[in-house]
């Protein structure tokens, strides 16, 4: 039976009904459109559906839409400004950490959490925080250098 | 994937969370961080018929010093356990056991009930909760009880909890003294793996001759359960704290532990890495213990 949940997505209050075995990715995705969220393994490998769950970053696959429910997500979308694109979005472009694009989100968000709780972070910090984000293209190099690049 | 349907509760208490348990016993599972149940069910291992979230119980949730004890809620995050600096000073083995937990995606929704209630043989916080002797907390509409963790396991997935009780706290008594433990873990990388072999070790040393009074190694992966080790923990008992004396231990530990072959590693090659962690847990927990001299 669906259940009537409220939630804040980029500081938008939404109202939506949901199956209890629907996944907070896909309600992202498919109900509210925001497809910036990537949906990649599915279960909790490689990190393309991150998003900040109350500031936390989170593998939304593994997050029930229910689970969600009075509490508030930020994902990609929710980064840029009137200002333009946050810090880190413009880091990852000027320094070529975009290649194919899909893990970009989630590294993005996890490095955003980082660099909240941490404003300027090590190397090795900063691999640790990706670690839960898989990436097939980069080598990783280029997106650490992105993120220490958007910390300064 | 598509997760089985399934009928979903959200309790506030955990008395109402027993009620549901106790109501609905054997079709009920308890839903905690999700990390591993949300996985197994997306892979039609499980498909309960329903699920009690155990999310919005804020007694659950606790992580606190009071009386020489560490209470943790069995909702604590592996996150909040890994950065606080009460466990790293209490209890330092569990925060570097909770560090190697998963990711850090994974140690934001992951709980240390979840951890210790899924019973998985590889689990990352039990060895270390093992060694400080931990004791578990469990609830159902029938009362609470208390158990020590050793007791708990019963093989990969199976453990003494009936099937309307919950995990609802870890008790650890914070050792005192000349006292201290160490955790590592070996895996094919550094994050997002199964453990091939962890181990915990802890040492409590007599102040003034440095001999060893008491000695506990517990063995991760190894096993269908994470083990104790009683050889290992034989050797070094009444001994002085030597390489040549934790060679032998880790030698008693190899002994201890009965690991399978599958495509992480071959039995003899976990069997010479719990030699190998063994000596180096003993020797981070001797370092431990000396700093608190």
């Amino acid at each position: 039976m669906k259940q009537l949940i409220r939630l804040t997505v980029n500081d938008r209050d939404y109202e939506v009904a949901v199956e209890p075995n629907t996944t907070l990715v896909d309600l992202l995705r498919t109900q509210l459109g925001l497809t910036g969220t990537k949906k990649g393994c599915d279960l909790g490998d490689c990190g393309a559906c991150t998003v900040l769950l109350d500031g936390k970053a989170v593998n939304s696959c593994l997050v029930l839409a229910v689970q969600a429910g009075g509490r508030t997500v930020q994902t990609i979308e929710g980064l840029e400004t009137t200002q333009g694109l946050h810090p880190l979005q413009q880091a990852f472009i000027e320094k070529g950490a975009i290649q194919c694009g899909f893990c970009s989100s989630g590294m993005i968000l996890s490095a955003k959490e980082l660099l909240e709780r941490t404003p300027n972070p090590g190397e090795p910090e900063i691999r640790r925080a990706i670690s839960g984000n898989l990436c097939r293209c980069t080598g990783y190099q280029k997106i650490i250098e992105a993120i220490k690049d958007a910390a300064r | 994937m598509i997760l089985p349907k399934f009928e979903f509760h959200e309790p506030t208490s955990i008395s109402d969370a027993c009620e549901l348990m106790a109501h609905y016993r054997g079709k009920a599972r308890p839903l905690a961080g999700g990390t591993d149940l949300l996985v197994n069910m997306k892979k039609k291992v499980l498909s309960p018929e329903r699920l009690v979230s155990l999310g919005r119980i804020p007694e659950l949730s606790q992580l606190e010093r009071s009386n020489g004890t560490l209470w943790i809620g069995a909702g604590v995050a592996v996150s909040a356990i890994a950065a606080s600096a009460t466990v790293d000073r209490d209890v330092p083995a569990l925060g570097q056991s909770a560090r190697a937990l998963g990711t850090p995606l994974i140690r934001n929704l992951a709980t240390i009930g979840g951890n210790i209630g899924s019973a998985r043989p590889a689990a990352d916080l039990p060895p270390a909760l093992m060694v400080y002797e931990a004791e578990l907390v469990l609830r159902s509409t029938a009362g609470e009880r208390r158990l020590p963790i050793g007791e708990f396991f019963k093989g990969p997935g199976l453990t003494v909890a009936r099937e309307d009780e919950l995990i609802t706290a870890v008790v650890i008594r914070v050792p005192e003294g000349c006292a201290g433990a160490g955790y590592l873990n070996l895996g094919v990388r550094k994050a997002q793996d199964c453990n091939i072999v962890n181990v915990a070790a802890f040492l409590e040393l007599d102040g003034r001759a440095e001999l060893i009074r008491a000695a506990r190694v517990a063995l991760g992966s190894v096993g269908p359960t994470p083990l104790r080790s009683p050889s290992a923990e034989a050797v070094l008992i009444g001994q002085k704290p030597t390489e040549a004396l934790f060679d032998l231990a880790a030698d008693a530990a190899r002994r201890d532990c009965s690991p399978i072959l599958d495509f992480r590693g071959s039995a003899e090659y976990r069997r010479d890495m719990v030699g190998v962690l063994t000596r180096r847990t003993l020797a981070m927990a001797l370092s431990d213990a000396r700093s608190r001299n």
